[in-house]
């Protein structure tokens, strides 16, 4: 496998050109499009992604840094998306909810569908107006660490990283209800 | 302009000169299909505690199309403000293996067939009859499970006690809980923590006794690891017999031999009185001095050596002095302490420094290193004594707090009481006026209740295989997984004897029963868990269960209806969940053991007992928290009648372990669990994410030791005990570092089963097996 390729792979969610694809074993002419390999890596929308290399015995923060980084032979180690304050307490164990994946036979078949991811725009208030996040942001403090970046997928990446606080202008949605006395 | 290419990835990039991403990516990259059907948007979110650990994590479950689609951290829960762990996020694969157990079935000349309900209660009416008939109470059992719902338990309780008038009735927590139990029962006359999950956001200085808690309590662990980012003058000692990842993130890791704990918990005592660190008015006006019987010879080890057949010990409580305890106290110097542990003098004096410090907070947590052990319940004592004694208890961030394995060893078995000796709200069948007490409740006729314990755990199999138990229910469980020495639990079904395994997957346990039921699993019914922290979490079906699987509770319900029992379960069909619970609660009313209505606990993320008047109780005994301590401050441990409303400081001397290593088998062997599988693995197993990144057994062994050996990670070795042998991949400097000269297995493989070589020695009070030290013999294979 080459570097390049290799590297595709290890992309959590990244842009990608048609060498980047990959076959779909039994399917012919479908290739993997990198929605599907970010699907592949979590049991559903939502769920903890796995770690899709080998564990090289150093912690996980020497790569994947709070702006990501680029490692020789592998590819862009994305940042984490979680509140970087929290990844210094709470969520300083990363193996508490990321486990590697490993070629493994299962133990036994399973039926589970797991819920697919939904990308969809944030409603504005009109054409102008800022979106708002259409979705959770328990765990996905981090806004730049999927809206930006080498890692950032097209339809999500963010036109003006430069403006720093997200949330300034795009508030998070706690409900679909209207607001009534 | 794309964005593909800011300047501080870009810069990343170029620097080294790898895969670099131009605007032909991005082009590739909008072609990607946005809109999903299986999408977020018409999925319904109900609330539900983790099935797995003791923990209790509040989840938020997503339903569509009757079948669960994800899950998501509950962030209103208090107990994990919206994290889980890895376990946690993958519970919804946990529902849909494709081997489902989904009909009854009875084996037929050896080979299991489908059968009704209908034909498997009838038969289980019959066989519980027939062995009522001809053996009386002791002819059946049933071995339950601490992660049965209250539900499950109290019909079990209801059933064999008030039903069939037998006490066989005991959970698999016996082995994981009970020594925990016998800690709080003794000292406190009352079971369970004093403190909440609020100790690990304000305590200062934690104590891990033997306690894996980054894998095994990981989201009580982060929360600890919050406290730390905060406050970056919280300290974590992490006191073991063996590195794990909890170690790398320990300001002081203390190694200890096993076994030994007993005489470091002596020797820190012994320095406290020496340092002359005892918070004196504390102890005086709230503590009273007590010992047990202290001989070995007198005491043994449980079902083990002369005595594996029949053991019996009762301690006795005598009463002791300040004087008695300095006294006793007296042998443990940190100069014999440190030879007995192996831990350096300077450790075990930083350890009393920091216990004795009157100006910082102590929480000193533990669960299956002291717990399984030969002495467990002393060394529940021995922690719970260094709070006593410096008054570090019953205040936010100081508290001696046990922590539990299952999601329910709290609310079911030991609120319930699904214990062989048990009634609930730590009633005893051997107290007459306990007996009463449920027999009023429960409409029965005086006199009904057996007044004698039943068998524990590891004596229910034992008295199965000798034919005295004849019919056997086990429910929620895998024994011939986890039952310590299993060699003594070969079966082949047909040998005259009854048994019927209720679970939700095939496992080693329904290998070897004669009739297998299926059950409905978590969201599938409705039900009620109590976490660690004494929080009673309720919730709601959510989905159908595959086939005609049914809950638990409902099984026992329908066999005790066709044996003629109905009457102990008087509520229609349809709508008995609120109802029963509103039964059972009224064992805990006014006792400072309420719980809060069914009522309270639907529309709350569950409630700290005891719950008064709609508030529930963060410190149990203390002024300004608990309701039921009038004064104005301080603390009053109500609940210890027997010793004048104060607590008991036991003194408990150290015991060496039952098998030690020697030259034929010259390594210790330790036994435990693995983040990403829960117990036995049934569950977690069948999930893919889970099974990959642990997919079987492997023997940890110190890079010292394995040189010498020739051993490297992946090669087979053999392991071998006295008991049998067993032959499983090695781990080198894996994610647990087993000092030199001792090995650890994790037990979840039934594959590579490690309980073949375990002993069955247990707790002398708890009857708790010891799962974490026995001798073995290291071979390349
Ligand atoms: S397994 Fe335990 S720590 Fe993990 S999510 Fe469930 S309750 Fe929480």
């Amino acid at each position: 496998m080459n570097a390049r390729i290799l590297a595709a792979f290890l992309l959590l969610a990244a842009c990608g050109d048609d060498s980047q694809k990959t076959a779909v074993p039994g399917v012919p002419g479908a290739v993997k499009t990198l929605a599907s390999v970010r699907a592949e890596r979590r049991l559903f929308d939502g769920a903890p992604p796995v770690i899709p290399h080998h564990d090289f015995g150093a912690d996980c923060i020497s790569c994947h840094t709070t702006a990501g980084m680029s490692v020789p032979q592998f590819g862009f180690a994305p940042p984490a998306p979680h509140d970087p304050e929290q990844l210094q307490g709470a969520m300083s164990r990363c193996r508490m909810c990321h486990v590697f994946a490993s070629k493994e036979p299962a133990f036994a078949d399973n039926d589970f569908v797991g819920l697919r991811q939904d990308l969809r725009a944030g409603k504005r208030l009109n054409d102008l107006a800022p979106p708002v996040i259409p979705h959770q942001t328990l765990l996905r403090e981090n806004c730049m660490a999927c809206h930006t970046g080498p890692a950032a997928r097209e339809e999500i990446r963010c036109p003006h990283p430069e403006r720093e606080r997200c949330v300034q202008c795009h508030l998070p949605q706690q409900t679909t209800g209207e607001f009534s006395r | 302009m794309t964005h593909c290419d800011r300047r501080g990835f870009l810069g990343a990039l170029s620097g080294i000169g790898v895969a670099a991403f131009g605007p032909r990516d991005c082009a590739a990259a909008r072609d990607l299909p946005i809109q999903d059907p299986q999408g977020h948007a018409d999925l319904k979110w109900d609330k539900a505690p983790c099935r797995y650990c003791g923990t209790g994590c509040g989840v938020e479950v997503g339903v569509k199309d009757g079948k669960v689609m994800a899950v998501r951290g509950d962030a209103a829960s208090p107990v994990n403000q919206g994290l889980l762990c890895v376990k946690g996020y993958h519970l919804p694969a946990m529902l849909y293996g494709k081997d489902r157990l989904q009909y009854p079935m009875l084996r037929k000349d050896g080979k299991l067939e489908r059968i009704s309900w209908e034909q498997a209660i009838a038969t289980i009416a019959e066989r519980f009859g027939q062995a009522l008939a001809d053996k009386g109470p002791d002819g059946v059992a049933v071995y339950g499970s601490g992660q049965w719902t209250v539900f499950d338990g109290y019909a079990a309780l209801k059933w064999v006690k008030g039903g069939m008038k037998s006490n066989n009735l005991d959970p698999n927590a016996r082995l994981c809980m009970a020594s925990a139990v016998m800690g709080f029962m003794t000292q406190f006359q009352s079971d369970e923590p004093m403190g909440c999950y609020e100790d690990l956001d304000v305590g200062q200085d934690f104590f891990l006794w033997g306690n894996n808690m980054a894998e095994m309590h990981p989201v009580l662990f982060s929360r600890m690891l919050e406290n730390k980012r905060r406050n970056p003058g919280v300290r974590i000692v992490d006191i073991a017999t063996r590195r794990t990842p909890t170690s790398d993130y320990a300001d002081l890791y203390v190694e200890f031999e096993p076994g030994s704990d007993l005489a470091l918990a002596n020797g820190i005592l012994h320095l406290l009185v020496a340092k002359g660190k005892v918070a004196e008015s504390f102890v005086t006006e709230n503590c009273v001095f007590k010992r047990g019987i202290e001989d070995l010879d007198k005491i043994g080890y449980g079902c083990f050596g002369e005595q594996a057949e029949k053991y019996t010990f009762a301690d006795e409580t005598k009463d002791a002095t300040r004087e008695d305890f300095v006294k006793f106290l007296a042998d443990y110097t940190p100069e014999k302490v440190a030879a007995i542990t192996g831990v350096p003098v300077q450790q075990i004096q930083a350890l009393a420094d920091m216990y004795g410090d009157a100006e910082r907070r102590a929480v000193s947590m533990w669960c299956m290193g002291v717990n399984q052990h030969t002495r467990g319940t002393w060394m529940n004592n021995l922690i719970t004594d260094i709070h006593l004694l410096t008054g570090k208890i019953s205040r936010p961030g100081n508290n001696p707090f046990s922590l539990t394995g299952q999601p329910s060893a709290c609310g079911t078995v030991r609120e319930v009481g699904t214990l062989a000796n048990r009634l609930p709200a730590d009633m005893v069948v051997n107290n007459p006026e306990h007996r009463a007490k449920a027999e009023k409740l429960w409409g029965l006729q005086e006199g009904t209740i057996n007044p004698k314990p039943g068998h524990h755990a590891v004596d229910m199999f034992r008295a199965f295989q000798r034919g005295d138990v004849v019919a056997m229910w086990i429910q929620t469980t895998n024994p011939w997984v986890t039952m310590p020495n299993l060699h003594r639990f070969d079966r082949k079904p047909g040998d005259g004897r009854f048994l019927v395994v209720s679970d939700i997957y095939p496992t080693p346990t329904t290998d070897v029963a004669d009739l297998i039921l299926p059950s409905a699993a978590w969201v599938e019914r409705e039900g009620v868990f109590g976490n660690t922290e004494r929080r009673t979490q309720q919730w709601n079906k959510m989905v159908e269960p595959p086939g005609e699987a049914r809950e638990d509770a409902w099984q026992i319900v329908q066999v005790a209806k066709r044996m003629g029992m109905g009457n102990l379960f008087p509520w229609p069909e349809g709508d008995w969940h609120e109802p029963m619970f509103e039964e059972y609660r009224k064992f805990t009313l006014g006792i400072g053991k309420d719980l809060a209505s069914y009522a309270e606990l639907k529309s709350t993320r569950g409630m700290l007992w005891p719950v008064v008047d709609g508030k529930e109780t963060r410190y149990r005994y203390a002024a300004g928290f608990d309701p039921y301590v009038k004064k104005a401050a301080g603390v009053h441990f109500y609940k210890a009648k027997g010793y004048g409303e104060k607590a008991a400081i036991w003194l408990r001397p150290y015991h060496p372990p039952a098998e030690v290593p020697d030259a034929q088998y010259p390594f210790w062997l330790c036994t435990g669990r693995v983040l990403e599988h829960w117990h036995t693995g049934s569950m977690t197993r069948r999930v893919k994410q889970l099974h990959q990144a642990a997919p079987r057994a492997y023997v940890e062994i110190n890079r010292a030791d394995a040189t010498r050996l020739g051993i490297k990670t992946g090669d087979k070795v053999r392991l071998v005990s006295r008991r049998g042998k067993l032959e499983l991949p090695a781990m080198v400097d894996g994610r647990g570092k087993p000092p030199a000269g001792s090995v650890f297995v994790p037990f979840f493989d039934e594959g590579l089963l490690v309980n073949r070589l375990t002993l069955d020695a247990m707790d002398n009070i708890s009857k708790e097996p010891d799962y974490k030290k026995c001798a073995v013999a290291v071979e390349r294979a």
